[in-house]
């Protein structure tokens, strides 16, 4: 497992991970860390779990730094043991959808576990725990956070996503989808949290069958990277463009690219916040089988172009 | 830009490498150097709104000191904007008295900002609802951007609302229902002390906000600098407002803090 806060790739049997993560210019003036946390994690059969966090950053949340950090470490860990069992069998499309619900589940039980370890061995000072007095909350409200994870084992794309921040699931033709539901309470200003008391139920998860929906690329990216974006909406541009970009460059044109699309979004011309990126990229050239119209039109994703 | 509506107040172009461009006042696009999926990238919008009494009882001196101060509040912000590193500030404007209209319909970007001066109606009554009313459907969702900062509204009245019985209170019951109208920061200056009332506070609904009185004709600059401030400082990301408004506006220390209470997860 590595957490990064600098680009990283590695060549796994079917996809490349790329990731880029900047401190936000915000952040950077006011002394505050960089509070975004990415990590990867590769499994056996060319399995990989992917996931980024945001810290929310807030006073309240006085340890979203730390939050966001062991929310990624447990959402890889988590994630890489149901690839694995998904890999060892031939899933269906419910055993994958149930794959999802249990990441959700288990993510949640264990982030809590991990924050109650690390107040263990590191408790509140006694300052922390007048900032937690004032506001009343429970101690693991300090470390909230968001959490967005994808795994891709036994050609299921399995992901859960908690809060803001963006998937963006990309096929060749350019056209793209939200790999998981959207959530109308996002209004821009609050989000839900990994901290939050019913955060199982706030998760949002899917699994799509890779072999019937043949994607380019996955995008996860927290939200300052979204809120850079000048266009409204962005996603198709961005999708059209990841697919075009993806035929005429491999990987390591974009293990040059990402962080530098992170650090931009992040500066004063962009969204000033803290910004990751993690880009899943098909290997293997054009994936595509000739199946996704068909997968549309009996009620497969909704496809957005 | 893909604009949902009219009024929107910026265009961009497709990134591509090697382009090497700029667009009109206020627009901060980034000059490419590496190609990057989607249409470039700006910082986020703060939306301000200007809300300004034109009744009748405006007319002389008011509504001349209140045009100075206005056109001399846009620099001010617009240093702020340069100086900070978040937001880009659009500036709209109503006017109302018996009813309300756009005095500056479509965002502008502050730092292009040529203030027109506003004229009293004569006779005109303060009926603050509908103004509040036409700013909510500014707000809507679909009419800003999804990715903009908190707006910031600023009243500017001298008098008492005049409202109909029920649309003053309709009218802001229509701002507070927008998401954003409620979580704007909202600001407001009472030209002389009788302007002060318990109907600005509800506008405000902050009690470490107050009223912001400019007893005379030469205080309305004053306060508009202070409201100025406000407006930036409050406005960005994560700002601690409380702390902010006992420094700018001397809140007692008694005022509980609302830095906690905030809503910042669902």
């Amino acid at each position: 497992m590595t957490r990064t806060d600098h680009p990283a790739e590695d060549r796994i049997a079917t996809w490349h991970v790329i990731t880029g993560s900047a401190r936000g210019a915000a952040h950077t003036v006011s002394g505050l860390p960089n509070q975004d946390a990415v990590a990867r994690q590769d499994g056996p059969g060319g399995t990989i779990a992917v996931a980024i966090a945001d810290g929310h950053g807030h006073v309240r949340h006085f340890r979203s730094a730390d939050g966001s950090a062991l929310a990624v470490d447990v959402g890889c860990q988590v994630a890489s043991r149901i690839a694995v069992r998904l890999t060892a069998g031939a899933p269906g499309a419910e055993e994958a959808a149930l794959a999802g619900q249990e990441l959700a589940e288990v993510l949640v039980a264990d982030w809590r576990s991990a924050v109650a370890a690390q107040l263990a061995v590191r408790p509140y000072t006694a300052q922390e725990h007048s900032v937690l007095d004032l506001a009343a909350d429970p101690p693991e409200v300090p470390y909230g956070s968001t959490l967005l994870v994808a795994t891709i084992a036994a050609d299921w794309l399995v992901c859960a996503q908690i809060g803001d921040g963006d998937m963006l699931a990309v096929c060749p033709d350019g056209r793209f989808f939200y790999p998981v539901a959207g959530d109308d309470r996002l209004d821009g200003q609050r989000t839900t949290s990994l901290c939050q008391a019913d955060a199982v139920g706030s998760f949002r998860t899917a699994a799509h069958d890779l072999r019937e929906v043949p994607l380019v690329a996955l995008l996860l990216a927290t939200d300052g990277y979204g809120n850079a974006q000048a266009d409204e909406p962005w996603q198709p541009g961005v999708g059209r463009d990841l697919a075009a970009l993806a035929a005429e460059h491999d990987h390591h044109w974009f293990e040059q690219q990402v962080p530098d699309w992170a650090q931009r979004c992040a500066s004063t011309e962009g969204s000033g916040d803290d910004t990751t990126i993690a880009l899943l990229l098909h290997p293997g050239g054009d994936p595509r089988t000739g199946r996704v119209q068909a997968d549309a039109e009996r009620g497969g994703p909704e496809w957005t172009d | 830009m893909t604009a949902p509506g009219s009024g929107w107040p910026y265009a961009t172009d497709r990134n591509n490498e090697g382009l090497n461009s700029a667009d009109g006042p206020g627009m901060t696009r980034v000059e490419p150097y590496s190609r990057m999926p989607g249409g470039g990238i700006s910082r986020r919008p703060l939306h301000f709104i200007i809300l300004a009494d034109c009744s009748g009882g405006m007319k002389g001196e008011k509504i001349q000191a209140l045009n100075y101060a206005i056109a001399d509040m846009m620099p001010h912000l617009a240093a702020w904007e340069r100086d900070q590193e978040q937001a880009q500030m659009f500036v709209r404007a109503i006017a109302f008295a018996t009813e309300p209209w756009w005095h500056i319909p479509d965002p502008q970007p502050v730092a292009g900002i040529r203030w027109k001066p506003l004229q009293p109606v004569p006779k005109g009554l303060t009926n603050m609802g509908p103004a509040f009313a036409m700013a909510a459907e500014a707000l809507a969702p679909g009419r800003i951007e999804r990715r903009a900062l908190r707006p910031a509204l600023l009243l500017i009245t001298d008098g008492l609302a005049t409202d109909p019985p029920g649309q003053f209170e309709a009218g802001l019951g229509a701002l507070m229902t927008q998401p954003a109208g409620k979580a704007a920061l909202r600001l407001a200056i009472a030209i002389g002390r009788d302007a002060q009332s318990a109907a600005l506070d509800r506008f405000i609904a902050d009690p470490n906000v107050p009223v912001l009185v400019a007893n005379s004709t030469e205080d309305i600059a004053d306060r508009l600098v202070a409201a100025s401030l406000a407006v930036s400082r409050m406005s960005e990301a994560g700002a601690d407002r409380s702390a902010l408004a006992r420094r700018l506006f001397g809140t007692p220390d008694d005022v509980p803090a609302q830095i906690f209470e905030q809503d910042t997860i669902i």
